[in-house]
């Protein structure tokens, strides 16, 4: 795009006043800014900072926070190991083994074996939620993400389905049935995912 | 000259070949979409997707007239005054509409299907069809089966192109697949009990253009546009078909065949198919061995390289005579670094052949132009298919090598014959095979001939329990070279695996062992210097060898030694699949 092009709208900053150029009056509106957010805080309750970790901020529901992994309304894993999302991952965080669906899941053709997300190298973008064609990876509102080590960091199936079970209720899935049972129960006959 | 007007542009067409239209405009640069035809099948025509519109010019005025109904590519000759147009709106109108119909059945699974990425309906549906569906009813859902013990075959994938069911008529003359009843209910099968266990079963599934028949081995493991794909060389026989070895993290995951007019057309057999496993193998060497007492201690890998390579000056120095075995796993350029090591030490040390494994008997399959077609055949050039009994990759090069420096080519019997005779100090063993290739008495015999041993594998042997030192080496996946095959034409074989920890690859440990200069040694500087100096090489100087080998002096006439037919599109790398 060329400097005269029409498409482009030229702006200019603003002029300064023969006050503005002496600076001290300015000094004094930037104090009186923050004058007023003391008298904010102090008398009118308008804080925007929270007393954590007694109380929790909710985070808008676009949020993304820590992954996890949907179940069907079975209580399987929703997920099918099309590894769509390790594919648009950007940092390679991903890593998946799929395997051929077991015999009592006769509407299932592949499902993944293991499942591992490496929470440390993960940006967050949210492209493996998008990339997702069955809706089985999402990214939650979970933001208080800690561990020891970093071998606690890196999540495996069980645990992103835990957290699938632990936010289930705040956060209910966008598309596609929930689970019929209990959640967080998922019996033996269910083993596999 | 005999001219084609395709798309309006005139182009002479090759003397010589019998091409249909699909042929000569790839030729030219113009795609023709199809999915039933198959270079060396027969033409059906019944996918109807390759429709094109066929006309004659008067030779006369001039005047181009054209046919009024659409005809198939596949079956259209490409002769004199023909006129083919292939992006007329007509042409476009026809093809989105046979890719609706191929669709309207398909199940929309393509996250779970592992055809997905290198998939004829999907790159066609994105090139020529349409993002809308207009089928409401439910769609077929045909079961998945077993037609045989290595291959599923999910029938609603399937878009009935019958390739699969012409491959084993036409082929292998086996006959196991049909299509069984009609129309819509149409399904590909077997007979009960007459599974598809030819052995080249499992090319039904490189050349289904959809993700229908699925190899077992690879079901579900990968994804296609995850594999890096190596233009490398089958080792399992002596036919060296050409394969692209497809890897990814360290693990080498299925061959796929690359088309070679002259060694294999566009099949492999299943035994080389499923040969890459031994690369992956968790027993092969992982670190090099020195000798101390009666226990073997790991050694770092100049150390061990070192103590081979000083023992054996010493041995050469007090004139004790050294035989070096080189296996026929070995490439020429390794045959030869190893050879010019050994002769290099003492002029009067003897180079031998490795054992050569034979199992069973040559296996032609001799497709002709009447066995077994249904089609039209004009378009067909049948190339005979061979499975060599002579299991390694390299004899006649490696034979070559030696005859070079030894004069003549001794058998691994010969050596046994001159241990027994006491004439031989030391022994190299350079094996690099992936299978056992000396059993337990034979290691004793030399042992207790022998005042040192240096054995060069990639598996532990009894040989290698008992040497002095043990060096780790390359499998076939892990080095690059030249082979030459049961006809005499050498072919390169890049590698496709990174070398394991704790090992080199021959060729490095020849070259450090002959202090050879350059490093990292390649393996084309070497074929370059043995082309120059071996006249049974002397085709390959310069090193520069065309993507289907050269053939050497001597080498017999192959399956096809005209100029390279079309590659049919499902052996090129595809859409994602080529981006990594």
């Amino acid at each position: 795009m060329r400097a005269d092009d029409p498409c482009l709208k030229q702006m200019k900053p603003p002029e300064l006043s023969l006050a503005d150029r002496f600076f001290l009056p300015q000094i004094a509106v930037g104090l009186g800014v923050t004058a007023r957010h003391i008298a904010g805080v102090m008398f009118r309750n308008k804080a925007i900072t929270v007393q954590y970790p007694d109380e929790k901020h909710v985070p808008s529901p676009v949020y993304r926070g820590v992954h996890r992994l949907n179940r069907d309304e079975k209580g399987r894993v929703k997920c099918v190991a099309c590894m769509l999302c390790a594919t648009a991952c950007p940092a390679h965080c991903i890593d998946i083994v799929g395997a051929t669906a077991p015999e009592t899941w006769p509407d299932r053709e592949k499902y993944p074996e293991s499942f591992v997300i490496d929470e440390l190298r993960c940006i967050y973008c949210g492209m493996c939620e998008e990339a997702c064609p069955v809706e089985a990876i999402e990214l939650t509102g979970l933001y208080d993400l800690t561990g020891l080590s970093r071998e606690q960091m890196i999540f495996d199936k069980a645990k992103l389905l835990s957290v699938f079970d632990a936010t289930s209720n705040q956060e209910p899935m966008k598309y596609g049935k929930p689970p019929e049972r209990a959640l967080g129960s998922p019996t033996t006959e269910l083993a596999p995912g | 000259m005999a001219t084609i007007i395709i798309n309006g542009v005139e182009y002479p067409i090759p003397e010589g070949e019998k091409l249909n239209a699909i042929q000569m405009a790839k030729r030219v640069g113009v795609d023709i979409p199809y999915y039933c035809w198959h270079p060396a099948l027969s033409v059906v025509a019944n996918c109807r997707m390759c429709e094109i519109e066929v006309g004659a010019k008067d030779p006369r005025t001039g005047e181009i007239k054209f046919l009024p109904k659409l005809v198939p590519g596949c079956q259209t000759p490409a002769k004199d005054l023909t006129v083919i147009a292939t992006d007329t709106p007509k042409v476009k109108e026809h093809q989105r509409m046979v890719m609706e119909y191929l669709l309207l059945n398909h199940p929309l699974d393509c996250p779970v299907c592992d055809q997905a990425g290198e998939c004829g309906l999907q790159d066609y549906s994105f090139h020529h069809g349409q993002a809308v569906h207009r089928f409401v009813e439910e769609r077929a859902v045909n079961p998945r089966k077993e037609v045989s013990s290595g291959i599923q075959l999910n029938a609603d994938r399937c878009i009935m192109c019958t390739r699969c069911v012409r491959f084993t008529r036409e082929i292998t003359h086996t006959g196991e697949l049909q299509v069984m009843r009609r129309g819509s209910h149409a399904e590909i099968d077997v007979f009960p009990g007459a599974p598809v266990d030819n052995p080249l079963a499992g090319n039904v599934v490189d050349i289904c253009p959809v993700g229908a028949l699925l190899d077992k081995d690879f079901l579900h493991k990968q994804r296609a546009w995850f594999l890096s794909k190596h233009d490398a060389v089958c080792a399992g026989c002596a036919t060296g078909c050409n394969v692209s070895a497809e890897e990814n993290r360290g693990t080498l995951w299925r061959y796929k065949p690359r088309h070679n007019p002259h060694v294999n057309d566009y099949w492999i057999c299943d035994e080389g198919r499923y040969s890459y496993k031994a690369a992956n193998s968790p027993d092969l060497l992982t670190a090099m061995y020195l000798k101390e007492g009666e226990a073997h201690r790991p050694t770092p890998v100049d150390q061990a390289i070192k103590a081979a390579g000083d023992r054996l000056k010493e041995l050469a120095a007090s004139g004790g005579k050294v035989a070096a075995m080189l296996s026929p796993f070995l490439t020429v350029e390794e045959a030869y670094l190893f050879a010019r090591y050994i002769k290099g030490l003492n002029p009067a040390n003897v180079l031998v052949l490795g054992p050569v494994p034979v199992k069973g008997e040559d296996q032609t399959f001799t497709p002709d132009m009447t066995k077994g077609r249904t089609g039209d055949t004009s378009f067909i050039a049948p190339r005979p298919f061979t499975i060599r009994a002579e299991k390694c990759p390299n004899r006649r090069g490696v034979a070559a090598v030696l005859q070079h420096f030894e004069g003549r080519v001794l058998e691994f019997g010969d050596l046994l014959d001159q241990v027994k005779a006491g004439g031989v100090k030391g022994l190299f063993a350079v094996s690099s095979a992936v299978e056992p290739w000396i059993d337990q008495e034979t290691a004793d015999l030399l042992r207790g001939r022998l005042d040192f041993i240096v054995v060069e594998d990639s598996i532990l042997t009894p040989l290698a329990h008992q040497a002095d030192v043990v060096l780790a080496g390359a499998t076939f996946a892990e080095k690059a070279g030249s082979y030459v095959n049961a006809l005499g034409r050498l072919q390169y074989s890049a590698a496709s695996l990174p070398p394991r920890d704790g090992s080199l690859p021959d060729l490095d440990l020849a070259a450090i062992l002959l202090n050879h200069g350059a490093s990292p040694v390649s393996s084309k500087a070497i074929l370059a210097e043995l082309a120059a100096e071996i006249p049974a090489f002397a085709a390959a100087r310069g090193a520069q060898i065309p993507e289907y080998g050269i053939a050497l002096e001597g080498a017999s006439a192959g399956p096809a030694d005209a100029a390279p037919p079309f590659v049919d599109s499902w052996f090129v790398p595809q859409g994602a699949a080529r981006m990594r």
